[in-house]
């Protein structure tokens, strides 16, 4: 367990180093908040909605700041793996499922912790109707920041599936790109799944991709009221053993028929 | 039984070629990286293994490392079969493939060491001890708190070699381990190389294309190709063989003189020098200094054996590589 600790504390040291990656992702990321939530105010304008302009509002700015977590692929271990690096990383006394978790979760809560913080600040300075409102209550943050951390497990062990394809197609391109049309959809990043049709939402909801961020967000806003937070935190941990034992299964199918790039 | 034991071991790559203009499919070809390869070597050894591109050595070493699974054959090492009892088995070797990295890019190589040093569960004093010992051996001292991006390519190799060598494995692999080496670092590195196997016994299965690291290290070399074993044996044994002609370059007191070589000799005349270029089975050596000496009065003279890389190439073109 502490190899993996270990590995987990030496990516984040890594990680900080990107300062300036930071800044640029931040400035980016309120780019985009900002210009999402004009075009909300003047959807609500028009024809408001059931869902209140606030909720939106913060739905958006939850997702620009930990806008990381979703989409970050690790490009050191995508490397490993395309060029045969990855050859020494099996040389370990590892277990390397575990071992790429730690280094991918190191990066995902390192990265959108550096963003999330400052951004969140910016975002509750700004007046109302278009800055961060307040938890609805004590124990929804406390529950949504339990969820956050279910989520992280759960996009952790998605990405570590996509590594596993990667050992077979050998470049993530082609998985990443659709894998990555698909969270960002289906995460709620490009419009609130809040916003989708209710019909819909009862599907969507279920997908792990909704567990990353959606969920934690939901109970942050109250839109899932604290009794029926047990019912999100259930889908979660479901996902996690499911997304976790299908990534096992196939590292351990790959690592037996790798074969080793660029002699 | 011998420490490491490979019995007629096999692997297959396939690899696919670009389609050729005209044709619907792409062509498949099946590689044999290693062919029916046997060998044995023993607690403590220390040997080179060569052969030109593409003959199989990185295989075998990925193999015995327990990283690729072979299609057919047996190996055994220390008791183990590297490739199902991977972790038991790697918790005791150490790998240094030249040409990739095992350190982490972005962060001072002290810290790589670090995570090592978890990985493989080293306790602390003994980490400290070895850490020392293994920095000073490779002039590591002012480069811990480097990152690693930041080091010259001699540099990096260094480093990587401590870091494979931190939880003392018993057996070590280097796979091309002078690659971009200056001479300084080359000898240095052979000293240490030397060291490490005298003192703790490690066993050492080197892989290089610099035959100055064999002869300056390897009691014993196998040679490798096509993946098959050509040769296995000591290293003066092997280039006796190959080792046909040996140029004498002389300069007489006098330029013009002109000796009277016996058959087989050929002699080129550049400025003031003569070169002679003779096969010592045919010509002993002293009977050709002697007849030089004959010729008239010497004021300089130098005999060169061939090129070692002469030699091997020689010898690669024999076997048909």
């Amino acid at each position: 367990m502490r190899s993996y600790l270990s590995a987990f504390r030496l990516r984040r040291k890594m990680e900080l180093q990107y300062r300036g990656a930071m800044l640029g992702g931040i400035i980016c990321q309120v780019m985009f908040g900002l210009i999402l939530i004009a075009l909300y105010r003047a959807l609500y304008a028009g024809k408001p909605q059931a869902l209140p302009l606030d909720h939106v509002v913060t739905y958006v700015w939850l997702q620009q700041a930990f806008f990381r977590m979703l989409l970050a692929s690790d490009p050191d271990l995508l490397d490993k793996i395309r060029t045969g690096g990855i050859a020494y990383d099996l040389c370990r006394p590892l277990n390397l499922y575990g071992f790429y978790y730690a280094r991918i979760m190191a990066q995902k809560i390192t990265g959108s912790l550096m963003r999330a913080v400052p951004m969140l600040l910016f975002a509750s300075l700004l007046p109302k109707g278009w800055g961060l409102s307040l938890p609805a209550s004590v124990p929804a943050l406390l529950l949504s920041l339990l969820a956050l951390g279910l989520g992280l497990l759960c996009v952790s062990a998605l990405e570590n599936i996509t590594m596993a394809f990667t050992m077979r197609t050998l470049d993530p391109r082609g998985v990443q790109a659709m894998l990555n049309l698909l969270m960002m959809t289906l995460s709620g990043n490009i419009l609130p799944l809040t916003l989708f049709p209710d019909s819909w939402q009862k599907v969507i909801t279920l997908l792990p991709y909704a567990q990353l961020l959606d969920a934690p967000i939901r109970l942050y806003t109250g839109d899932v009221p604290v009794g029926e937070a047990w019912r999100i935190l259930l889908i979660q941990a479901v996902w996690i053993v499911v997304l976790t034992a299908l990534g096992v299964w196939l590292w351990n199918r790959h690592q037996k028929r790798i074969v080793l790039q660029g002699g | 039984m011998s420490y490491i034991q490979v019995d007629q071991l096999q692997k297959t790559f396939t690899v696919r070629k670009k389609r050729e203009k005209g044709r619907m499919l792409r062509e498949k070809e099946t590689v044999f990286a290693l062919r029916d390869l046997s060998f044995d070597i023993e607690k403590g050894e220390l040997v080179g293994y060569i052969g030109p591109n593409g003959a199989g050595k990185s295989t075998t070493v990925k193999i015995l490392s327990g990283i690729l699974t072979p299609d057919s054959g047996n190996v055994s090492v220390d008791g183990r079969i590297p490739w199902e009892e991977r972790r038991e088995h790697v918790r005791n070797i150490g790998v240094v493939f030249g040409q990739r990295m095992q350190l982490w890019w972005d962060v001072p190589i002290l810290d790589s060491y670090g995570l090592l040093k978890e990985i493989y569960r080293i306790p602390e004093s003994d980490y400290r001890q070895r850490l020392k010992e293994l920095t000073a051996a490779l002039q590591l001292e002012d480069l811990l708190r480097t990152p690693l991006r930041q080091l010259s390519l001699g540099q990096r190799m260094r480093a990587e070699l401590c870091g494979s060598l931190l939880h003392r494995p018993g057996l070590l692999f280097l796979d091309e381990p002078t690659i971009g080496l200056d001479a300084v670092s080359k000898l240095s590195l052979r000293d240490f190389l030397r060291w490490e196997n005298r003192e703790y016994g490690t066993t050492i299965l080197l892989t290089t294309h610099d035959m100055e690291d064999i002869a300056a290290l390897c009691s014993r070399v196998m040679v490798l190709g096509h993946g098959q074993k050509l040769y296995d044996g000591d290293l003066p044994a092997l280039l006796q063989k190959y080792d046909t002609s040996r140029t004498v370059t002389v300069r007489f007191e006098n330029p013009e003189t002109s000796p009277l070589l016996p058959d087989g000799a050929v002699m080129t005349r550049e400025g003031d020098e003569v070169k002679v270029t003779y096969a010592p089975q045919q010509i002993p050596t002293p009977e050709m200094l002697e007849t030089l000496q004959r010729a008239g009065t010497i004021r300089e003279m130098t005999i060169q054996p061939q090129n070692i890389d002469v030699l091997i190439a020689k010898m690669y073109r024999e076997m048909d590589l």
